[in-house]
């Protein structure tokens, strides 16, 4: 319970923070002359990260495809010019497979949490001259919520897949191959374990009496329509869902979104508009006169926000959790050389690189000044990134060159690196990184503060 | 007697043959370096015509500050800032301490960036301290010029080091993007890169490697041409990085054909 208060407590400060702060100082991108509007938030530098649980790893390991896949998920490349300039991959939004409720771009949202997928920026020819955002839904699960998109129009995840990257996105026609992998990665993000959910998603151990209360409530037919019920779409042994579109009064035909781990997939609904539990369950009482009293309302945020847990959803972003993506990411090549395969050996070039290049980032060099103190370690640290950057830029460029042995030593220098030296240099440097809170905080508060500047000059 | 003179004669002349053979793979360094030594004179001249922008640069910078002449005082910081940025090559790695005076950011309380959020970011005017601080800190740096040992290691270092940095994310409007310069620093950077390789380096390396050397200077030329678009958003991110990246590699596959160590990628790492 403390910890499902402490979340919900966490999320309301969050969201306080995204009204009273996202459009104030959005930030890291907020230059004049990036491919993205002003003011822009894309919450990169949060340091608590979504944890990303997988169904392979709980069996064994993940294959070369669901790899391939989370590796292609986080690539820019694979997407339009817009995107690619800006950096934008599938993962700003859906950060570790989930949401991203500080996301916010002018001209593409409405508030933060949403985004206009058919809006003028990254493809114009699918613009529909409307500002219609729909929420940024979490992927936990998503292999039981077909069929997809808010809308559910969309049976099939291959074509939500590729109508994102290709309509959405204006990205090239991706290789069959990619899409296949990207569709494993999906299918592959567990939900976070809810240990109050049993058999038939019933309430087990220590359950409030509000909450059990609030969970017959879900279940009971609605005074003025028998035939329905809370439970009767977000069926409970089903993952909360019925695979069906149904009008709830929000302008249109939704699919019923699932209620597993939604306490952290705020804001709610298709396009975003409640950020609370209780401003949902006051909609549909009015929409269905439902005639709740207060306590009944009580009740049933007590049973959503149970129904809506997991265990740990957040993990702290330091260089541990970087070089596990990147040794997963990089892990393709253990295959895509020995099979010359140049195409996936540049996208994964290109794509860890990137990554590495932004974790040597949070490795403040000499001339930063909000950083006191470790110089040597910081240095280190810069140092051996940009090593590990170029040993992979030479694997690219030797595969290029069909010199598939010296990529296959490169690679094993590589690995041997990403093993032994590399973490223990991080783990030097920690302290005097922006993965520590209060370097982290001085770092991007004085940048704020000299964006604010701009911005109250003009 | 004479077969044995002649078989000490053999020893001698293989004896002398391996101590010579030693010697050229000992002398390696010393009889490349003593062309790149000459060869890292004829940059001087580039280094103090360089900080010697720079420094006019923000001399008028700090009158027209005075005067209260904010498009000046912009004018006049966008060319010392020219300089600037085309003498990188050699200020991380041989002035440490006055480049981070000079270069400190984010909220920096003296130098470019400081005076930068002033004139560009609040469009204020009152830089006095700022400016006669860039000032001085530029002055000493120029008088150190004459006399400060290039060695060419050092300025093969800060090749490569400036050659992975322009290859880094300007997704978040980069380095200058309070007064929206960054594309003109990577500009300024390619073009201190680009005369640096030229003038020290791009003559050992075409007799010790011809091939190597193509690559090299076909890297910088590609540099050239993604950072001619006509804004920092069109600037080919992806391009960009792969070259930098390649030309890093490359001039650390140069370093060995020219006789000195692989180049380091952070300032003071040797």
């Amino acid at each position: 319970m403390i910890v499902r208060y402490a979340c919900a407590t966490a999320l309301g400060i969050g969201l306080l923070f995204c009204v009273s702060q996202g459009r104030v100082a959005a930030f890291p991108v907020d230059g004049d002359q990036t491919a993205l509007p002003a003011k822009t938030e894309l919450n990169e530098d949060a340091l608590d990260k979504p944890r990303e649980v997988f169904r392979s790893e709980l069996a064994g390991g993940k294959s070369y495809l669901i790899s391939l896949g989370n590796l292609a998920f986080s690539s820019p490349s694979i997407l339009g010019e817009v995107a690619r300039q800006a950096g934008i991959n599938c993962g700003t939004c859906h950060v570790n497979g989930a949401g991203n409720a500080k996301f916010f771009m002018p001209k593409m949202s409405t508030r933060p949490g949403n985004f206009d997928t058919t809006g003028p920026l990254f493809n114009p020819k699918a613009d529909n001259f409307m500002l219609d955002p729909v929420r940024i839904p979490s992927l936990r699960g998503a292999r039981y919520l077909a069929p997809y998109g808010v809308d559910g129009r969309m049976p099939s995840l291959r074509d939500f897949v590729h109508n994102v990257i290709v309509n959405e996105f204006a990205g090239p026609e991706p290789s069959p191959v990619i899409l296949d992998a990207i569709v494993a990665y999906i299918q592959d993000i567990d939900f976070l374990a809810n240990p109050s959910l049993g058999p038939g998603a019933r309430l087990v151990g220590k359950i409030s009496d509000s909450e059990r209360r609030g969970e017959a409530l879900f279940a009971k037919p609605f005074p003025h329509d028998p035939g329905m019920s809370c439970a009767g779409c977000h069926v409970p042994s089903g993952g909360f869902v019925d695979h069906r579109q149904h009008d709830v009064g929000s302008g249109g035909l939704f699919k019923t979104p699932t209620l597993r781990n939604a306490d952290f997939n705020a804001p709610y609904f298709h396009d975003g508009r409640f950020d609370t539990y209780d401003q949902v369950v006051s909609h549909f009482d009015k929409v269905f006169d439902l005639g709740l009293s207060a306590q009944d309302k009580k009740d049933l945020v007590a049973y959503l926000t149970v129904v809506g847990d997991g265990v740990l959803p957040y993990e702290h972003d330091g260089a541990g959790a970087s070089l596990k993506e990147v040794n997963d990411f990089s892990s393709v090549l253990a295959m895509a050389i020995p099979a010359g395969d140049k195409a996936i050996v540049s996208l994964t070039v290109d794509t860890v690189g990137r990554e590495l290049r932004e974790l040597t980032e949070q490795y403040p060099d000499r001339k930063n000044t909000v950083v006191s103190g470790g110089e040597q370690e910081r240095n280190q640290a810069r140092a051996v990134l940009k090593d590990v950057v170029l040993s992979l830029r030479r694997i690219d460029m030797a595969v290029a060159e069909g010199r598939l042995n010296d990529a296959a030593t490169d690679y094993r220098n590589y690995r041997y690196l990403m093993a032994a030296a590399v973490p223990a240099i991080l783990v030097n440097a920690e302290p005097w990184s922006l993965f520590n809170q209060t370097v982290h905080d001085q770092h991007y508060g004085a940048l704020r503060q000299v964006m604010r500047s701009k911005r109250t000059s003009r | 007697m004479l077969r044995g003179q002649g078989a000490q004669t053999m020893v001698d002349v293989r004896v002398a043959g391996c101590l010579i053979l030693l010697t050229l793979c000992l002398d390696a360094h010393a009889l490349n370096a003593a062309p790149l030594d000459e060869a890292a004179e004829r940059y001087r001249p580039y280094m103090i015509e360089g900080i010697g922008e720079a420094l006019a640069g923000a001399r008028e910078l700090r009158d027209r500050a005075a005067a209260n002449d904010l498009a000046g005082a912009k004018k006049s910081w966008l060319s010392a800032r020219a300089g600037w940025e085309r003498s990188e090559v050699f200020t991380a790695g041989f002035v440490p301490e006055l480049d981070a005076q000079i270069d400190a950011w984010p909220n920096a309380d003296c130098g470019f960036h400081a005076i930068e959020a002033k004139l560009f970011g609040a469009g204020r005017t009152d830089v006095q301290g700022d400016a006669d601080a860039l000032v001085e800190h530029l002055d000493t740096l120029h008088r150190k010029l004459g006399d400060i040992v290039l060695a060419p290691q050092g300025l093969l270092d800060g090749t490569a080091r400036l050659a992975y940095e322009v290859g880094e994310s300007k997704a978040d409007g980069g380095e200058s993007r309070i007064s929206g310069t960054s594309l003109d620093d990577m500009r300024n950077n390619i073009a201190g890169i680009d005369f640096a390789y030229r003038t020290i380096f791009a003559d050992t390396l075409k007799s010790a490697d011809a091939k190597l050397a193509d690559r090299v200077a076909n890297r910088i030329e590609q540099l050239k041409t993604v950072v001619a678009a006509r804004d920092l958003p069109h600037v080919d991110v992806g391009t960009l990085r792969r070259a930098s990246e390649e030309l890093v590699v490359a001039i650390q596959a140069a370093s060995a054909k020219l006789g000195l160590s692989r180049p380091t990628l952070e300032a003071q790492s040797r």
